[in-house]
């Protein structure tokens, strides 16, 4: 027993060792590069996939799940799925396919991408609510609270499973029908077709599902987050005033220094539209990542903030200012 | 396109080939000396100026070098392209492998010859530059071989058409209203045609990676433009006349050139403020000026008055198209495709612009906040709101302004001029007496 919980610690830490050395990898080859920020994304986004890889293979990874879909978002946002979702990474790296082959992203009307923002909630309650009849109809046998949020999230309709969609890896610990020489792999939200649909079906809808996820996120940059059910966000701190005390990671704007460019609007994945329209002060939408794009490309100084509670962590700079290297 | 070989005049008066050449040499040779003038008492007020100044004393001498060396560009083949607003998308004229040059003047005494075609309300920089063409006075504007006109205030838009008289002239149609959709995909449009004008015009198709570097040549230029700016928020290391003439010699000067100057010159200031060696007493009270865009040699006239006054000021800031604006604002690419970086490059010249001209839901606020931020950042001491007699926008917009840096407690002191060096004493008393007042709030 021992010996197998220090063989998970010495995993994980291997993992955390694996994040920090590429970030510094990184940090020291891009010194005072305006793209520091998506890269050092992209490695935190590549070690969270491999990390989902193990949480799956423990058998409590559902309350580990739960603590990331519901807990998180409290305070940290939708920051989960900027930079830890393994689906995001897929439809990054679609995306630098997408730059390499020199094509420009479209955009899908702003009108559009706020009622699919708005959409997502409804998707999440249907998925939430439905069981709760299904469960009136086939009583559970103990009234305990831990066994009912179990049938209710892992019962016959298994919400729980919609809700971890986006985070299966590629590369599964269980078995799936995709398999290559003992491995197996799988694709976000497979699984929840194959619960649904029977034999020919299935793989019909699977490839249309993945065909069009792939083409989707090709012609446009995050499209599946822009109405995902589990990027829901529960930053209840981050929306109402009264909750200025707590340390949530938030964006904030300095109205002075903007000069309303535009920049920010452009370059974000989601096509948030608050940072750029909002005053100043904290950004207060539920549709931002805070993958930090619009920071990281904000030419003014000090202009776009991120803070944890009253803390800035980081903030944009004058990304053409000389850096002292070179 | 017109054939530049069939315009028509349909402003301008005929002139005799005589009266031309005189008010031509007349106003060229007074203008030398005003040049010349201008450099010695910039050098006199500060005794310690910079050594890198010499390369920018140098440009400053519009009839000097830098005219020689376009010409024999154009001689080789490239063409060049004016324009009159900082509206111009620079950055597809550099990539069509052409010369981009401000041709805006400052001459006091053409404005004079302008007003045969325009009356005298008219704004005196739109006059001035109508009487310049009329004389062939700018050698910058004589060898464009195109114009660029953004219809901005009501004196730009008929400039380019007048100036139709003599050139091809492009006209930008600039909407008014800066922060709505419609606005933005209406004026990336309008880059688009220009891009396909210039290519037009050059020959040069403009591909990806001929833009790619024109907007990253650009990118240096206001790397080194900001940190000039940046130096100049601490004490005064560099009188504001100074870094006035560096920024606007960039309008003219070959743009390579200009940021390798200018980074030696930001060099020499940084060693100085190590050294602790200042162009004037850190204690002069530091002014902002906002306002019309005043255009080298004549028109230096308050810049000169606020830094030669006594007691003296110091210039640290401005927020006027012709100096502090021009490059302040990258094109910021988020994809370099093609169709990203015009998008970029559409968004910086419109959305990142405060220029006046613009009204918004909420006012022209981008101006003001950026004004706000300008005062704070450089500790500005109070402010000179300048405004040519003709130049509405910026006078209707005064009150604003007011209003607004009332609510912060700082001074600000409305001038009114013209063309003419007729009020210099006039405006010295009004400039003197506004830093007296400076000077006695710091004390206080």
């Amino acid at each position: 027993m021992a010996f197998e919980f220090l063989g998970e610690a010495l995993k994980l830490i291997v993992l955390a060792g694996l994040a920090t050395a590429g970030i510094l990898t990184i940090l020291i080859w891009k010194k005072g590069q305006a793209t520091k920020v998506t890269y050092i994304r992209f490695i935190i986004q590549a070690v969270a996939t491999i990390a989902f890889f193990y949480i799956f293979t423990y058998p409590i990874w559902m309350l580990i799940m739960l603590i990331v879909i519901f807990v998180m978002p409290i305070l940290l946002g939708r920051l989960f799925c900027g930079w830890m979702c393994p689906f995001g990474l897929y439809m990054d790296l679609i995306t630098v396919a997408r730059k390499a082959s020199k094509i420009r992203h479209r955009d899908l009307p702003d009108r559009l991408n706020k009622f699919l923002h708005s959409f997502r909630y409804a998707l999440l309650l249907v998925f939430l609510i439905l069981p709760i009849p299904l469960l009136l109809l086939e009583p559970p046998q103990s009234l305990e609270l831990g066994i009912i949020l179990a049938e209710v999230l892992g019962g016959p309709f298994k919400p729980m499973n919609i809700l971890v969609g986006p985070v299966i890896p590629l590369v599964v610990p269980w078995t799936s029908p995709l398999v290559v020489e003992n491995v197996y792999f799988s694709y976000p939200y497979l699984s929840d077709i194959t619960l649904y649909f029977n034999g020919i079906y299935a793989s019909i809808f699977i490839v249309i599902f993945v065909a069009l996820t792939l083409v989707g996120s090709f012609a446009i940059r995050r499209v599946w987050c822009r109405f995902c059910p589990t990027g829901s966000s529960l930053a209840v701190v981050n929306r109402f005033r009264g909750f200025k005390w707590a340390p949530s990671v938030h964006l904030d704007k300095d109205e002075e220094k903007c000069t309303k460019c535009g920049i920010c609007k452009r370059v974000c994945p989601v096509q948030v539209t608050e940072v750029y329209e909002q005053k100043g002060g904290k950004i207060d939408t539920s549709m931002c990542l805070l993958c930090l794009r619009c920071v990281e490309m904000c030419p003014y100084e000090e202009c776009l903030k991120v803070k944890i509670g009253r803390k800035t962590v980081f903030k944009s700079r004058n990304w053409l200012e000389p850096s002292q290297s070179d | 396109m017109k054939n530049p070989n069939e315009l028509q005049k349909k402003y301008v008066p005929d002139m005799g080939q005589k009266e031309t050449e005189d008010l031509r040499n007349l106003i060229q040779s007074d203008s030398k000396k005003t040049i010349a003038d201008y450099i010695s008492r910039m050098k006199k007020t500060s005794p310690n100026r910079p050594k890198a100044m010499e390369y920018f004393d140098e440009i400053a001498n519009l009839f000097g070098q830098r005219q020689k060396e376009l010409q024999a560009t154009k001689e080789s083949g490239k063409k060049i392209v004016g324009y009159f607003c900082s509206f111009a998308p620079i950055e597809l004229i550099l990539a069509a492998d052409a010369i981009p040059v401000r041709v805006n003047s400052g001459w006091y005494d053409a404005a004079k010859i302008g007003d045969r075609v325009v009356p005298v309300e008219v704004c005196p920089m739109v006059r001035s530059t109508i009487g310049a063409k009329m004389v062939s006075l700018s050698p910058y504007l004589e060898l464009s071989d195109a114009l660029i006109s953004v219809s901005t205030c009501d004196g730009m838009t008929k400039l380019g058409e007048i100036m139709g008289d003599y050139k091809q002239v492009w006209t930008l149609p600039l909407p008014r209203v800066k922060d709505s959709a419609q606005s933005l995909s209406y004026w990336n449009k309008e880059i688009r045609a220009t891009k396909e004008n210039i290519e037009k015009l050059t020959g040069n198709k403009i591909d990806k990676k001929k833009l790619r570097s024109s907007i990253e040549l650009v990118h240096k230029a206001t790397k080194a433009f900001r940190r000039l700016q940046e130096l100049r928020k601490g004490p005064p290391v560099i009188m504001g006349r100074d870094a006035m003439l560096v920024n606007q010699s960039f309008m003219w000067d070959d743009i390579t050139r200009w940021t390798q100057k200018t980074e030696v010159l930001c060099d020499e200031l940084e060693k100085r403020a190590q050294e602790k060696i200042w162009a004037c007493p850190p204690d002069t009270p530091r002014v902002l000026v906002t306002g019309t865009p005043m255009i080298w040699p004549d028109n230096w006239k308050l810049p000169s008055l606020v830094e030669e006054a006594s007691p003296q000021g110091v210039i640290v800031a401005d927020e006027l198209c012709s100096s502090d604006r021009i490059l302040n604002d990258p094109v910021g690419v988020d994809e370099w495709t093609m169709d990203d970086m015009l998008h970029a490059i559409s968004e910086r010249y419109l959305m990142a612009s405060t220029c006046p001209c613009f009204t918004s839901a909420d006012g022209n606020e981008d101006r003001i906040n950026w004004l706000i931020n300008k005062v704070k950042d450089w500790k500005v001491n109070g402010v000179i709101y300048y405004v040519v007699r003709g130049c509405m926008l910026y006078a209707m917009e005064y009150s604003r302004v007011k209003k607004v840096l009332d609510t912060i407690n700082l001074p600000v002191y409305y001038l009114d001029t013209e063309y003419t060096r007729e009020d210099v004493g006039q405006m010295k008393t009004r400039v003197e007496a506004f830093l007296e007042m400076l000077t006695a709030r710091i004390d206080f």
